[in-house]
């Protein structure tokens, strides 16, 4: 990512392939200090017994991806994401191929802030989670 | 239409004790989210960086534990609730050694219909504070509960 | 003369969108040669706007943008095109249960017009609804072409209005800035206002337009312009 000036509505972010597994699902809840408690990240039986098809990844987790997708794109630079919001749509499930990409859909000179659309989305296309993230440049 | 005591928006119910950001482990979560920008691994590297030094990602903010009566507060309808989203405001970067406090309030309760039934949704809004008493985040975390 | 209308959209003003009004147009503009949208329609959640001025930004970008209403019903939810004062006054937006053929004669009778959305939707579109109760009556037009729509949704859509003659329509159902207008209506005439929008409505004489890119097959039984 370059300086604010070179940002144009439109340019993309990512995409960015890769399966999650298990074990980072798992060593997420640990983090959150929930693996004991909330099985559906840990446990595939218990998942199931709550209507899941299996053990999913935490809510943060994915906004961790997509916060992910914005950092990486700001790299060194002299800026920083100063907000990301997220919506989950369906559960995102480890071990399976995901795809993570946005847009830059507005960007605001006098505030220096670029606003950028991202999503997770599984091998049919299908958005698991939406969401939208601020990037602001320093002056 | 929703029923609730309307007192409780905005009334902080929790704030927890102050827990220490540990260096070790913003390493840690950066090899489970896959994070390799140097700014959060590379210490220097982070040096020349905006920050001058190795701060935590963003995202790393939503990886505090509420207080152990958090879920008491949070009013329920039907059964408890799905983390159906959420709004993070970062203010301040999180560095290694800050020690950090999350206070709550429910911020909002709203009802709606969707394709999988009726859903009320709790907001639950909580605020980061690093040792300085600076606020570092704003956490708006969506329940969606089903009466 | 013909007109393409993304009738289903929500703003920031929705509390699960955050797409700026202009953003969209903008949007509109960057991608014009894939989604030829004249305009849009402005459908929020549960209220309507009555304060909202986009005539700044229709002039800026040379595109419409008229307001409309997604309000639930005990059918499922439904778009309320023609919003005046009478009606706002007879319904409250913000009730999730509105009853659905009250909502549709009256709304008529006030001048405007209802169109159930997403109809094939689990919970609340009006495919499922039909299997347990009546089907509603007074019923011009049902959306068959919904952005949002998973598998199954839209062919639902498609065997509803087969069934039931209905006219289609297709909007995005947009939340985010960058699905604007992948699903819209083309209407045969020239519209300009939302009274030409509601009138032609009940015309009947349009069909949904799909500018997605990685397009689902097209549901049989709805005749639909593709590009």
């Amino acid at each position: 990512m370059n300086s604010f000036q070179e940002i144009n509505v439109g340019d993309t972010l990512g995409p960015l392939e890769l399966t999650v597994s298990r074990q980072q699902c798992r060593d997420y809840a640990q983090i959150m200090g929930v693996a004991g408690i909330a099985g559906r990240f840990t446990d595939d039986e218990a998942a199931k017994k709550e209507g899941l098809p299996g053990i999913i990844l935490p809510g943060n987790m994915s906004l961790g991806l997509l916060a992910k997708l914005v950092t990486d794109w700001i790299g060194m630079g002299n800026a920083r994401m100063t907000r990301i919001g997220t919506t989950y749509r369906q559960p995102v499930q480890p071990d399976r191929p995901i795809t993570i990409e946005g847009f830059v859909t507005n960007t605001d000179a006098a505030e220096r802030t670029a606003e950028i659309e991202l999503w997770i989305e599984n091998e049919d296309a299908e958005r698991l989670v939406v969401g939208t993230a601020t990037v602001t440049f320093s002056k | 239409m929703v029923d609730f005591d309307p007192a409780i928006i905005n009334k902080t119910f929790e704030t927890t004790e102050p827990v220490e950001v540990n260096a070790d482990w913003i390493q840690h979560y950066c090899e489970v989210v896959g994070e390799t920008n140097p700014l959060y691994v590379d210490e220097e590297a982070a040096k020349k960086g905006p920050f001058g030094g190795v701060i935590a990602p963003p995202s790393y903010a939503v990886t505090f534990r509420n207080g152990r009566h958090f879920f008491e507060h949070v009013p329920r309808f039907g059964r408890r609730g799905f983390d159906a989203g959420k709004d993070v405001e970062f203010v301040a970067p999180i560095r290694p050694g800050d020690k950090i406090t999350l206070s709550s309030a429910v911020k909002e309760i709203y009802e709606k219909t969707g394709r999988s039934g009726s859903m009320v949704f709790v907001v639950i809004r909580s605020t980061l504070k690093n040792q300085k008493g600076e606020v570092v985040a704003h956490i708006d975390h969506r329940f969606m509960n089903r009466p | 003369m013909s007109t393409i209308l993304d009738l289903h959209t929500h703003s920031e003003a929705s509390e699960d969108s955050r797409a700026p009004v202009e953003a969209y147009l903008n949007w509109i503009k960057l991608r014009h040669a894939e989604r030829p949208l004249d305009g849009i329609v402005l459908t929020e959640h549960r209220q309507f706007n009555r304060d909202a001025d986009y005539r700044h930004l229709e002039d800026k970008y040379g595109q419409m943008v008229l307001r409309a209403s997604e309000v639930e019903t005990n059918y499922g939810h439904m778009l309320v095109f023609g919003v005046n004062e009478d009606i706002v006054r007879r319904f409250d937006f913000a009730n999730v249960r509105l009853d659905a053929q009250t909502l549709i004669n009256e709304v008529a009778r006030m001048g405007g017009i209802v169109v159930p959305c997403h109809p094939g939707r689990p919970n609340i579109g009006l495919y499922e609804h039909y299997q347990s109760k009546p089907p509603l009556e007074n019923v011009v037009a049902v959306e068959a072409l919904n952005g949002g729509s998973r598998k199954g949704e839209d062919e639902r859509s498609a065997e509803l209005i087969r069934k039931f003659g209905y006219a289609a329509t297709g909007g995005s159902d947009s939340h985010l800035v960058s699905l604007i207008g992948l699903c819209a209506t083309r209407f045969e005439t020239d519209i300009k206002t939302i009274d030409d929008l509601v009138r032609e409505l009940k015309a009947g004489a349009y069909q949904p337009a799909d500018f997605r890119q990685r397009r689902k097959p097209v549901p049989q039984a709805v005749e639909v312009e593709t590009r």
